[in-house]
């Protein structure tokens, strides 16, 4: 019957195929000098564009705003202020996650953009808009130029 | 129809490379800036934004129309991301045209992005994921094969050789060492070195094909009224055709392209063309093969079917010839970044009917020039026809 909605796949001939993609991807020349700094000096690096007074982190090649190229590079953090929060109980399975994770936005100090990273070290309680952060850096011998460099943040101070 | 005419106003274009450094919305942004600074505007011009990209595959963005956005200068204004395969950079011609002959913009910014290098290991493979699920990818086709079925069944039919062919690629090849953005241009090859290169699918051979390439390109088109104030020599959209074949890419003219000569009869239609070989001055088919620029070029009508070769050996074709064709290097030597490349070859017209093409600069004052792409499961004909005088 077209449609039948009592139909079961196992009763169809049916079968599994995959779409295996495997990229390779550059962080492109701004990218190069971002993750550098994260992974030699533990140091976040954003651009600014004068123009539209904005500072872009991580550090941009151009301003999607007026298009010029960004050159001014400018540290930023590690502290900053968390702008959005989730806490996160299920994985993408559908399985508990003991204890839940949290996920945020945040707005690094002397940035005008923010970062979406992990929040750990605080009760789900506090996890709230407004929360002073900072970024945990994994050791040097760990970094490897990710931005998973920063562990997590955790409640500054 | 009661459409706005169309100009093409600025151009520009990166390098074509095999490996860029540069992040996909780094190159589109480079293209963008270029074709914007060409012609004298900024940002703050555009109403629109038209994009351009082959599958998402190629640069691992599931999203790519919108991961291209901010290179493109698509922050906060309307945006629309096309694509028919491989023929999409050259279906940007009407995407574009569309947007402003409709009113709904003076000026939009048209780009074409492609980062092939991102595919681990080969592009090639990107292309397991198009054919039909059911009767074609349990024998993994690629796309080498499925051309090589086409290019033997082309020269069988009107006895061609390996040899005619193989001319088409000396001639874009030697054209593209003119080109300051080409990767693969050779002054000096011959026939000979075609014909000895690494056999990929008999009739294929390595240099039959263009390369795996990154790079973008970019465009500026804009309203009668608006672009005369812009430039003093606005290159006018006078045609825009596109067709697609049936979908089973199994059960087309494998010899003959007649989705290529439904979408050149729409495009001379609107442009008023009624003998193309004689009105047509510049001509920018499709060249991702050898073989499928003569396809091409009996597809659209100006040559008889079978007859390409023959105006290729005659010279006719040559850059200083009667009708050249791929002046640029073409996909066989400027490089295949797909829609780039597609727009590269309007791109290409902008500036050969501008007298601005540099040393690949055809002879005489062409009026008149045709960029064709093709693509999807080779199926899809996309056609834009530029002319420096104004539709009447
Ligand atoms: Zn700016």
């Amino acid at each position: 019957m077209p449609l039948d909605p009592t139909l079961h796949a196992d009763d169809l001939r049916a079968w599994y195929g995959s779409m295996p993609v495997t990229s390779r991807y550059t962080v492109g020349p701004a990218g190069e000098r971002f993750f550098r700094a994260m992974k030699d000096a533990a140091r976040i690096l954003g651009t600014r564009c004068g123009r539209c007074n904005l500072t872009y982190v991580p550090g941009r090649l151009f301003c999607e705003r007026c298009f010029d190229e960004l050159t001014d590079w400018t540290e930023v953090g590690p502290s900053g202020t968390i702008e959005a929060v989730t806490v996160v109980h299920l994985d993408l399975d559908g399985a508990l996650l003991e204890p839940p994770v949290l996920m945020a936005l945040v707005r690094l100090d002397g940035a005008d953009t923010v970062l979406y990273h992990r929040l750990s070290g605080v009760d789900v309680a506090d996890a709230k808009i407004g929360l002073r952060v900072e970024a945990a850096f994994r050791r040097l011998e760990d970094r490897t130029g990710s931005i998973l460099d920063i562990s997590h943040f955790r409640p500054a101070g | 129809m009661s459409m706005r005419r169309v100009a093409v106003v600025g151009a520009g274009m990166t390098r074509f490379v095999r490996r860029a450094m540069e992040t996909p919305k780094e190159l589109a942004w480079h293209a963008s800036r270029m074709a914007l600074d060409s012609c004298g505007l900024t940002l703050n011009d555009v109403g629109g934004v038209c994009i351009g990209s082959a599958p998402d595959a190629f640069d691992g963005v599931h999203m790519k129309g919108e991961y291209l956005s901010d290179g493109s200068g698509a922050w906060g204004k309307p945006v629309m991301r096309s694509y028919v395969g491989g023929g999409t950079g050259v279906f940007l011609g009407p995407h574009g045209w569309y947007h402003v002959a409709s009113g709904l913009f003076d000026v939009v910014l048209v780009v074409a992005e492609e980062k092939m290098s991102s595919f681990y290991p080969h592009a090639q493979a990107a292309f397991l994921t198009i054919f039909d699920h059911t009767t074609e990818r349990p024998l993994e086709p690629n796309l080498l094969w499925i051309f090589a079925l086409e290019m033997n069944r082309y020269m069988q039919t009107y006895g061609i050789s390996k040899r005619d062919i193989a001319q088409v690629a000396v001639k874009n090849k030697r054209n593209a060492a003119d080109h300051p953005c080409a990767m693969l241009g050779e002054a000096n090859i011959t026939v000979e070195d075609v014909l000895n290169s690494e056999v990929l699918a008999w009739p294929v051979q390595r240099l039959d094909v263009s390369p795996v390439s990154d790079g973008a390109v970019a465009i500026v088109m804009a309203a009668e009224g608006v672009a005369e104030r812009i430039t003093d020599r606005p290159v006018w959209v006078q045609g825009v055709g596109w067709n697609l074949d049936t979908a089973y890419w199994t059960n087309r003219d494998l010899a003959y392209p007649e989705y290529v000569e439904r979408a050149a009869r729409m495009a001379y239609e609107m442009a008023g063309v009624r003998e193309p070989r004689k009105e047509i001055h510049v001509v920018e088919p499709y060249d991702p093969f050898d073989y499928k620029e003569l396809h091409h070029l009996e597809g659209l009508l100006l040559a008889d079917r079978g007859k390409a070769p023959e105006l290729t050996a005659q010279g006719v074709t040559a850059r200083n010839g009667a009708m050249p064709v791929c002046p640029s290097g073409g996909l066989l030597g400027v490089g295949n970044p797909i829609t780039a490349a597609g727009l590269m070859k309007v791109a290409e017209l902008f500036w050969q009917l501008r007298g601005e093409a540099g040393a690949r600069q055809v002879p005489g004052t062409p009026e008149r020039g045709l960029a064709q792409a093709w693509g999807d499961l080779m199926q899809v004909g996309t056609v834009t026809i530029l002319g420096t005088q104004r539709p009447s």
